[in-house]
Parts: structure tokens; sequence; C-alpha cells
């Protein structure tokens, strides 16, 4: 017959107490599961244009912080790295801010803007993909215009004429991108009009360079051949890479890292603050039969294997309902936001909190276990 | 004849004896606080034997008890348990130590959470005995007069009951010495005279050394011999009838009848 768990015994006594300490423990990991939900929405929102890039390798300055705080870097080494087996085709991509200029109100503001060459698959969005957006980008003067961009750059309907950096604009396309955290709005031009907005800018040097692999070629693997023969300025990133690369720079610029783990912090601090309450007050009561165990000939270590399973039980009983409860709000955030704040769940981060759990409640339980140790059998004669 | 206990040459076999006590002393704090509760206590008790220890409240009958039960660190003498010398053991030693002893306590101090069965299965698991724990709890269960309230849990249980319960968990692992204090202080009278007579009569079956703290002079009768402390001395130290005459010499009153009905 198997052990009598008195841990088990004891939690299940005591429904109410149970109940408590179970909603407590769930009310933090659904707390935790929200700050760093939000964080990850945020963080993949600044990051999140990546995924329309037709690349599988990105080429940047190792002085490159985030896509559009990005120092230009020459052409050659995409040439050196076309050889490289595997590799289908290197794109090069420019980037810089434009003044544009609201047609209705004149005020004029910075906006983001791609330069490519239209004959280069360089983009995943589906307007770009058609066969005459690729006529209109090669004519003078005309631009695509991201329907993400804020409302205060104007109209964005095709064939509105207006000005950026002085010079003519002629809306000829629309398509979704999104300018992450930097940038209010985007454009997307030919690399011909892209250098005579930005004059005297040379078409040699380029801010992104975009590699497109032969299908089922590991990224990582070419990735790590490019890196032996290029020079110390370029990078190699996979698309992962890159992401988690601005991702970074805007944890550590900005205060969302700060915020989200500060929540994270204190809804930790709060749970096990909830556990350790009911964790003594059990102890507590049953200090008697704790006692009167000593006496008996259990060691203290038996004692304190009781109280860290009730913490690891009350851990996971409370996990379950705080992941299923956060993946409700989880969905609800997403359909409030329109989906503009896409609060994900990923399998790293159902861990992540797991362990964050365990840990919370255990800590808790090994600063209210030295009650039940220390429970004297002399005392209760 | 407590004189006599002294005298090293009259000390029966110490294989005979469950508890040999030797020039005890023990205090309570340390330094100017330091405050002496029991004084050169010498005193032996043979197997088999059931002994009342009786005595004024504060004249140190608990202490003497957890220090017989290896619950308190010996300070000045010696004591041997079951053949042990207690004084030099390890924290260990002193825990494999109380494992052969059953202890009683006023309170029941049972698991609420556990049944009848399960309380005393807790005390069979120390022995490693997985396989026939249960059986073994339900029969002494039994013998406790309690084979319907085996699977009950204590609040379903009437004090007397949950004693009998506490009991079955000292005796389950048949232990050669049984400590209890004031195990019917809390009963009522009727209950308390059944906890006593089982504990007696189970005892006996088992050849197991008591010793037994009480204020209640209605249970004096099932001891074989009594113990006086006063202000931390032996008093006196006699059979039944000795400390009844004595006792009733000093017209004592609350000494009940059924006591000589036994
Ligand atoms: N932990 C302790 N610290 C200090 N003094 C103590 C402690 N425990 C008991 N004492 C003192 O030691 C003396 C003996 O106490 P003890 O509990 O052994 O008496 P007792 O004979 O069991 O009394 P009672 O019949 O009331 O249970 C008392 O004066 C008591 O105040
Ligand atoms: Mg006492």
């Amino acid at each position: 017959m198997a052990r009598i768990s008195v841990a088990w015994a004891n939690l299940m006594h005591e429904r109410t107490r149970l109940m408590v300490a179970i909603s407590g423990v769930a009310f933090a990991v659904i707390l935790i599961f929200m700050n760093l939900g939000f964080m990850g929405a945020l963080i993949s929102t600044a990051t999140n244009f990546y995924e329309q890039f037709n690349a599988d390798l990105f080429l940047i300055s190792p002085e490159t912080l985030e896509i559009s705080t990005s120092t230009a870097f020459p052409r050659e080494r995409l040439y050196q790295i076309a050889g490289v087996d595997g590799v289908e085709r290197t794109m090069p991509l420019y980037s810089e801010y434009l003044l544009w200029r609201n047609p209705e109100t004149g005020v004029s503001r910075a906006i983001f803007a791609y330069g490519f060459n239209p004959n280069d698959p360089a983009f995943l969005m589906p307007e770009l993909q058609e066969e005459n957006a690729r006529h209109i980008l090669s004519r003078p003067d005309t631009v695509f215009m991201d329907r993400f961009s804020r409302p205060e750059f104007g109209p964005q309907d095709i064939g509105t004429t207006t000005e950026a950096d002085r010079r003519r604009a002629i809306i000829g396309g629309t398509y979704f991108l999104g300018g992450g955290f930097a940038a209010d709005g985007t454009l997307i031009m030919s690399d011909q009009n892209f250098v005579r907005y930005l004059a005297p800018r040379p078409l040699n040097l380029i801010n992104v360079g975009l590699v497109k692999l032969n299908p089922g070629i590991s990224p990582d693997k070419v990735a790590e051949t490019m890196r032996s023969l290029l020079p110390a300025d370029v990078d190699v990133y996979t698309k992962p890479g890159i992401i988690q690369h601005d991702s970074e720079y805007w944890l550590e610029s900005t205060s969302i890292g700060f915020i989200f783990s500060m929540g994270v912090v204190v809804s930790f601090v709060v749970g096990a603050v909830i556990v350790y309450q009911i964790l003594f007050t059990d102890i507590r009561d049953h200090l008697p039969e704790y006692a009167t165990m000593k006496a008996m000939g259990y060691r203290s270590k038996y004692l304190f294997k009781i109280v860290l399973q009730e913490a690891i039980l009350l851990a996971v009983l409370g996990y379950v309902p705080g992941l299923v409860a956060a993946l409700g709000l989880y969905h609800l955030t997403t359909k409030a936001t329109a989906g503009t704040l896409p609060v994900a769940m990923n399998g790293g981060r159902v861990i992540f909190v797991l362990s964050l759990t365990l840990l919370m409640c255990c800590l808790s339980g090994l600063i209210s276990v030295r009650k039940a140790v220390t429970a004297d059998p002399a005392e209760i004669f | 004849m407590f004189k006599a206990q002294q005298q090293s040459k009259f000390e029966p076999s110490r294989d005979n004896l469950a508890v040999q006590i030797q020039r005890l002393n023990y205090f309570f704090g340390a330094g100017d606080l330091s405050k002496q509760v029991l004084f050169d206590i010498s005193l032996e008790l043979p197997k088999g034997q059931i002994v009342i220890l009786t005595g004024p409240s504060g004249s140190g009958k608990t202490t003497l008890l957890t220090l017989a039960g290896a619950l308190r660190r010996l300070q000045e003498g010696s004591l041997r348990v079951l053949g042990q010398e207690l004084v030099g053991l390890g924290d260990r030693a002193l825990v494999n130590i109380r494992r052969n002893i059953g202890f009683i306590f006023q309170a029941h101090n049972l698991f609420e959470s556990l049944t009848a069965s399960q309380n005393v299965e807790m005390a069979v698991e120390l022995t490693g005995d997985f396989a026939s724990k249960r059986q073994q709890a339900v029969a002494m269960l039994s013998a406790l007069g309690l084979d319907d309230r085996v699977d009950y849990k204590p609040q379903s249980l009437s004090g007397g009951q949950k004693q009998r319960v506490a009991i079955a968990r000292a005796l389950v692992n048949h232990p050669k010495l049984i400590l209890a204090d004031e195990p019917t202080a809390a009963l009522d009278k009727k209950s308390g005279r059944d906890v006593v007579n089982y504990l007696h009569n189970l005892s006996r079956e088992e050849g197991c050394t008591v010793l037994m703290v009480t204020h209640d002079n209605r249970i004096l009768d099932v001891a074989d011999r009594i113990i006086n402390l006063v202000d931390g001395r032996l008093e006196s130290d006699s059979s039944l009838n000795a400390f009844v005459q004595s006792k009733t010499k000093d017209s004592l009153t609350d000494i009940s009848a059924d006591m000589f009905i036994m």
C-alpha cells in the first residue's frame, strides 16, 4: 500500500482554504501571463513587418540598432555571398526617412521609405505581387503607401498627389505593412525613385541585404558560412535572429521591458505572499500534529517534504485554471483590439510561467516550513 | 525503599530495566535566569511495570517524562532507556530511540484530515511495513473497541474515541515503553476510565512498561507503583496500597470509589 499523502489530505480537508489558495495562485498566474502577453504583443508589433520580407537571411551593419536606425554598408557584400551554396537570390534594400506632406493640411511629417529594385520579389504583400505593380513602381515620382500609416499623413487613395522632401509624389498603390515602433508610416518605392528623393544618396550603399535561399536549405548553416566569408562591417541574421535583434533593442531602449517585467515581479510577489499565508496558516493549525509526528520518530526532512508537496500541489492546481483563463483573455484582447495587439501564447511561455509558479510556491513553502521543522515535540506534552 | 534504589549493590540486573535514571538534574534557561526543576532524581522502572507519576502542578513531571522520551537533551546525570544510554547521543540516534517509545499526550493530536486508520497507519509507516499497515492499524483499533470507527475522521469521533485512536497509534508498533502525560485530563469520568482500562489491559498483554503522569486519583488503581514528585524531588515511591494508606491518613477526599473496585 502506498504511503499516506498527508499533504494531499491536509489540502483537501480545508476546502475553503484550498479554493482561496488555488484562486490566489491562478490570479498570480493570470497576471504573469497577461504581462508577458502584452510585452510579447507590443514587441511583436515592433518587429512583425519582418514577416512580410521575402528573405531567409538579413545582412545589416553591426551599427544598425533597429531597421529605422541603420547604418549603410557596401553593396559588394551582397555580391560576395551571392555564390554561396543554397543562395537563390540576393536583393538590396534601401531605407530612410522622408518628409511627407499631408495634401489636406499642408503639414509635413517624417515617413519611413523603403527603396528596392521592382524586379526583385523583396516583399510578400499581395498588392506588390500583382503584375502591373512593377510597372507602376517604375514610373517616376510614384510610391506605394502603407494603409497602416497614421491618418496624420493624409489621404491614402491611389492617385493622391503631394510632396515628399519638396519633390512631387503620387500614390500609385497601397499595401498593408506597419512601421513598428519607429515609423508612423511607410512608403515603398523603386530604387531609382529612392535616389531621386534622397539625392545625393548613392545606390552602392545599402541598408539591408536580403538573401533568399533555395527551398529546404537551413538558414543557420548558410549564415554560418557567410559569416566566415564576410568582413566585420556586416552581420548576418536569420529571420528569427533579426526579429530578436530588433526586439532586444526595443526592450532595452524603451520602458516596455521594464514595465512588464515589473508587472511580472509584482504578480510573482503577490502570488508568493498568498501561498505563504495559506501554507503558514496550515502549518500553524497542524503544529501539534507535526510535533507529535516528530515525537513518534519522524524526522524534520519528512515534515519538510509534506510542506513542499503542498506547495507543489498548490502550484499545479492553481496553474492549470490560470493558464486556461489566460488563453481566454489573450483571445479576448486580440479580438477587442481587432488584431492590432496580437496577444498570443507560445510553448516557451507556457513552460516559463509553469516554472515561475513552481518557484513561487516552493519559495513560499521554504519560508513557511521553518515553523513546521522547529515544532518542538517537548512542548506539546 | 526510595533510598535502596540508590545503593548500587541492590540494583537489579540492567537487562530487566526499561528505564534507569541516575542522579539527574535539569535546568530551564541559562546563566542568571537558569532555574533548576529536577533535583538529583534516581529512579528505576523494571520491565512490565505500570507506574503512575503524580505530584503538584509545576513539580516537573512533564519535564521528567520528556527527558525519558528522548524529547529533551540531558544536562546532568545518566538516563538509560530500553538499554540505551541517552547521554551523548546525536539527533539521529535520539529519533531512533523515540521510535521504540509510545507517546500519549493530553491532547489526541490526530490529523483531522486523516481517518482513524490512516492516523494509526502513519505510525506503522515508520517501520517501513507498507504491505500490512492497514491490517495492523485495524487490528489495533479493534483491540481498543473501535472496529466500527476505523474509517471515521476525528471530527466524527467522541473525545474518548479520539484518545483511544491516539493510544492505538502509540501502541501499534508494540513499543516496549509507553509514556503518557495526563491522557484522561480532557475526558469525562466514564471515557477516561475506559481509556485507562484499555491502556492497562493492552500494556499488560504486550508486557510493556508504562510511565503515566496523572492528577486523576480515580485511575490510580491501575498502577503497580506510584511515584510522587514534589518541587522537582522524588517525594515518595510506593506500591498502590502503601500510597493509598498514606494518603487516606491525610484524609484525601477525592479518591473516587471505583478505584477500589478493580
Ligand atoms: N520550556 C520551559 N521553559 C522554562 N521553564 C519551564 C519550561 N517548561 C516548564 N518549565 C517550568 O518547569 C517547572 C516544571 O514544569 P513541568 O511542566 O514539568 O511541570 P508538571 O509537573 O508537568 O506540571 P503540571 O502538572 O501543571 O503539568 C515549572 O516550574 C515550569 O514553570
Ligand atoms: Mg505537565
